[in-house]
This record gives C-alpha cells, structure tokens and sequence, in this order.
C-alpha cells in the first residue's frame, strides 16, 4: 500500500524531532558505538587491537563471570518472584476497598520505590549491622543469637534478595490493582449466583483477565532487578568472596577498577541482549498500539 | 438487621488495620530507624538495648553533613532534576503531540523506538558504559550539563508515553473548533493544550524528578568535580567517608529523602495514576 504525504504530515514530524534528536545522540549512538568497541582491545580507553569475538569467548568461559551471572539469576528470579506473588496477594485483599484505606496502603507501598537505592541501601544496611544494627538488637533481646548479615555467604544473598523485592512489592501490588479495577464486578457477581467459589471466580475469571498486567509487571521487575548494581554496591559490595558479585557490578568493576573497557563492552552487550529479549517480550504482551 | 452486619464489619476492619499496621513496619521501618538515629548521640547509637524513644535529642550530625559540604550537593541534584523536567516535559510534550495528532512517514517505528525505550531506561546500568564510552569520546563527560542530558535522556520514553496518553483524552473538536475561531498552530500547541493536560504534565514531571533525584551509578562515573557532585553521590561517598559513622550517614539519607516524600505526599495520586497509565495498553 503506497501512502501520499502531504506538507502538513511532513510538518507535523518535525513535532518529534528534539525528542528523537536526544534519544538518537545519547541512546542510539552510545549503544552501537559500544557493540562496535566490543571487538576491540580497549584498556584504559586506548583503543587496541581487533580481537574479533575474542572478548565474548573469554566471558562465555570464565568461571568468574558464569558464576556470577548464576548469583544473577537467582537473586532476579527470587526477588522478582517474592514481589509479584506479595503484591498479587496484597492487590486481591484490597481491591474493591476504595476510601483512605486503599490509598494509604498504594501511598506507604511506593514509598521504597520512591526513595532512592543508595539511600535504601545504606538504610538496611544499617539495620542489618553486625553489632549495632537493630535486627541484632532485637534478636538479642528475643534471646537469640545475632546474624552477621553481610558477613555470611548465604545470608548475605538472602539480604540482597529482601531488599530488592521489599522495594518492589508495592509496585507490583499497584500495577496489579490497576488490572483488577478493569475487572468487570458483574462478572464476578454473575459467577456467585452460578455457585461459583471464591476461590473458583479468582482463578478461573480474575486471574485471567489480569494476565497482561501480571506479565507486564513481572518482566519490568526482571529487568529492573538484572540492571540493578546500586543495591549490591552499597548493601554488600558485592562480597563475601564475590557471592553477591552480580553480573552488573562485574562489569562496573572491570571497567572502573581494571578499567578493560573493551571487555566490559562485551558484558554491556551481553546484558542489553537479555534485556532485548525481555523487552520484545514486553511488546508482545502490551500490544502496543498508536 | 442493623446488628447482623455490625459485629463483621468492625471485625473486617480490624483486620485491615492490622494488615495496614504491619505492611507499614515492613515498608516503613528503615526510614523510621534512619530518622532515629540521625537525632541520637554517638553513645546513645550504640547502646544496647536500642534506644526508641527515651533518647537525648541531637541534631550534631545534621550540622556535620551540612558543615561538609553536603548543602552544594543538594543544591546541584535541584538543578539537575529540574531542569531535566524543563528539558524532558518540553521535548516529550512535542513529541506526543506529534504522535497523537500527527501523522508522518516512520511514525510507527518511532513510535515502537519509544516504547522499547521504557524498560531499556528504567535500569540504567544497561546504558552506564555505552554513556560512558560515548561521552568520554565526545568530551561531554564532567560538565554541569552532563547529566541534565543523561536523565533526560533515560526518563524521556516515559514522558512521552504519559502526555500521549493526557493528549489523547482531549477531544480532537477542540483543537477543530479553535482554528475556525482563526487560532494559530502555536497557540494550540503552546497555550490551548497544556493547562487541558496538567495532570499528565504533573506526572511526567514527576517521574523525571525521582528518576534524576535518585540516580548514583551513572553519575558516579560521569562526574569527577566535587563542585558538580550531586545528593546521591555525596551520601555514597559518605559511607567510605565517616566509614562506621551512622549517625551522620543516616542523617544525610534523611536529608535526601525529605523532597522526595514532600512531592510524594502532594503528588503521590499522580503518581500512581502514571505508574498505571504506563502499563495499561492506550
């Protein structure tokens, strides 16, 4: 199908072109340049020799950045989880309430969203200190022996994986009301009088009919929580013995501690193909239309 | 009847109240236990058992993160938030009304480039060493405009998606009725529109402000000026800093948070509203 263009859908492109402009220079570019000095020796940003796909097989079989793509996965896959199933929870309790009620619970749940990471960050990492920190405090006075958070190997996961789903429980919870609320109450009350159960109209009508946005949370949540290095930087710093060293922070450290800005680039891409995936999966679900 | 539903009532909410209490420990206790501590005396942070109330006001560390510089840091992130929303809402504005009322060649692809902008920019780490690399090429890297740029970058998808959404619930007639009273393109655009979308602006304003507020890592490789430090920078560099020290460290997350709860507290309906819009298909 051919399409004429008169002056006034010509004129009317120009609305988008500052917007385009920035999204072109600080996006676009920055992004093929990257893939472009991914196959280039890059130390102290000196551009080097050629090395072809030579820096993606070196972190396809490091050990070090395997293992730590796995502490990746897992602390993704955890916190992502924990916060859509608490916030799916908390989305099916209070929906149908409206009032103060309702908007307290939305206000107090954004609010870990809202704060920023580092300050959420050191915060937690506050209450988790080993001497002073008040969970110890209060463990001790329960009787109990303190936990050295930070300092475990599997403790200090289990932190990072608590934080990053305590910041995002409300805004899973909120993005699933948003579904609930387009649930038509007919519906539901049309099921009551057939005999269904509560629990029948949850799964069979509810659940259902906020699949999208169940989906499109989940996948926001997972790239936000694989991006995220600010949380491990200050909350543990990637230790103890590298266990909560996440792939992100990997390549923060390979290019500003060992400053191999070739092989970091490498990574760069590597991450922005798993986040391509998620977003192309985001598409697909959203059915974007203009 | 009136007795038949009484008793269940008060027992419901009850139990909301109860679900409200502890959702707000769980949501709220880092914040609350930061604020306690920043106003406690060295002796009295490290007490045991924790001090709740019965401690001795102090606001010496408030003094000691103010006295280190840390007012220039504040007063660096305010100019780089707002003018990324000056710079974000007035470009994401156009766009919109391009992309709503216009039509034009590669629209769609535009359009799909927008919307895989809005992921791609909520984490950005993902764009920390293309920025990175690509600044550092052009120079533009350590400069008071740096980051004005960047963060209006990484929140203008989103910008865009929301005032799409605030333009198209105004009616097309409008615009129709406006020019047959002989208006001109640029009032329709610059004075007819905007006050018809101020709660899609006030969104849009708002995620930019908390996208900008709260950024460190980009910022922390961008920028090597103290003079051009901005809030989040300063409080991690604050942990290295006073290593150990709680007191002043809590007090300087206070000292961040505060904006941010204050436009919270007034623009948080807005906020959830956009949060929602940006999910739920147009």
């Amino acid at each position: 199908m051919k399409q004429t263009w008169t002056l006034k859908d010509i004129k009317g492109g120009f609305y988008i072109l500052p917007a385009m402009f920035i999204l072109v220079m600080f996006l676009v570019i920055p992004l093929g340049l990257t893939i472009y000095y991914s196959f280039y020796r890059l130390d102290y940003l000196i551009k080097g020799n050629f090395v072809g796909l030579g820096h993606y097989k070196m972190l396809l079989t490091s050990p070090k950045i395997l293992r730590s793509l796995g502490a990746t996965v897992l602390v993704t896959i955890a916190a992502t989880g924990i916060s859509m199933i608490l916030g799916l929870v908390l989305a099916l309790w209070i929906d149908r309430k409206t009032g103060i009620f309702s908007y307290l619970i939305e206000l107090i749940g954004l609010v870990p969203w809202v704060i920023s990471m580092v300050v959420a960050g050191l915060l937690w990492k506050w209450l988790f200190n080993g001497d002073m920190g008040l969970l110890n405090g209060i463990l001790k006075m329960l009787g109990f022996s303190p936990i050295y958070v930070v300092q475990g190997k599997q403790s200090a996961i289990i932190a990072l994986i608590f934080v990053m789903a305590w910041r995002t429980i409300g805004y899973a919870m909120i993005m699933i009301l948003a579904g609930l609320k387009g649930v038509d109450g007919g519906l539901i009350e049309a099921a009551k009088i057939d005999g269904a159960s509560p629990w029948q109209s949850l799964i069979w009508i509810k659940l259902p009919l906020i699949k999208t946005q169940v989906l499109l949370s989940t996948i926001v949540l997972t790239v936000s929580n694989f991006t995220n290095n600010t949380i491990p930087k200050v909350l543990t710093s990637g230790g103890p013995n590298d266990a909560t060293n996440v792939i992100t922070l990997q390549q923060y450290n390979m290019s500003f501690r060992y400053y191999q800005f070739g092989e970091s680039s490498a990574l760069s891409v590597l991450i922005m193909l798993v986040t391509t995936l998620m977003i192309i999966a985001y598409m697909k679900v959203s059915k974007y239309k203009i | 009847m009136k007795n038949g539903t009484y008793l269940p009532k008060i027992k419901s909410h009850l139990s909301e109240v109860f679900i409200l209490i502890i959702f707000a420990i769980v949501n709220l206790i880092p914040i609350f236990w930061g604020v306690i501590t920043s106003l406690k005396t060295q002796s009295d942070i490290t007490a045991y058992p924790p001090k709740i109330w019965n401690f001795e006001l102090y606001f010496g560390h408030y003094k000691r993160v103010i006295s280190s510089g840390f007012f220039q840091c504040v007063l660096n992130s305010a100019f780089y938030s707002v003018a990324a929303i000056f710079l974000g809402v007035i470009t994401g504005y156009l766009a919109a009304y391009g992309f709503s009322r216009r039509n034009f060649p590669f629209k769609k692809l535009c359009f799909y480039f927008i919307v895989v902008g809005i992921p791609l920019s909520s984490g950005s780490s993902v764009l920390l060493i293309p920025n990175y690399l690509h600044m550092m090429k052009m120079g533009l890297h350590n400069h008071w405009y740096t980051l004005i740029l960047l963060y209006t970058t990484y929140n203008l998808p989103m910008t865009i998606w929301l005032l799409i959404a605030g333009i198209r619930a105004v009616p097309q007639e409008l615009e129709e009725a406006a020019i047959m009273d002989g208006c001109s393109q640029f009032y329709i655009v610059t004075r007819l529109i905007p006050p018809l979308i101020k709660p899609s602006i006030a969104a849009a304003s708002l995620f930019v402000f908390i996208g900008s507020w709260n950024e460190y890592i980009t910022s922390s490789v961008m920028i090597n000026d103290t003079s051009l430090k901005n809030i989040q920078m300063a409080i991690y560099d604050y942990l290295g800093f006073f290593g150990q020290e709680w007191g002043p460290l809590t007090a300087a997350a206070t000292l961040a948070i505060i904006p941010i709860v204050f436009v919270f507290t007034f623009l948080g309906k807005q906020l959830v509203s956009g949060l929602t819009a940006g999910a739920v298909k147009g």
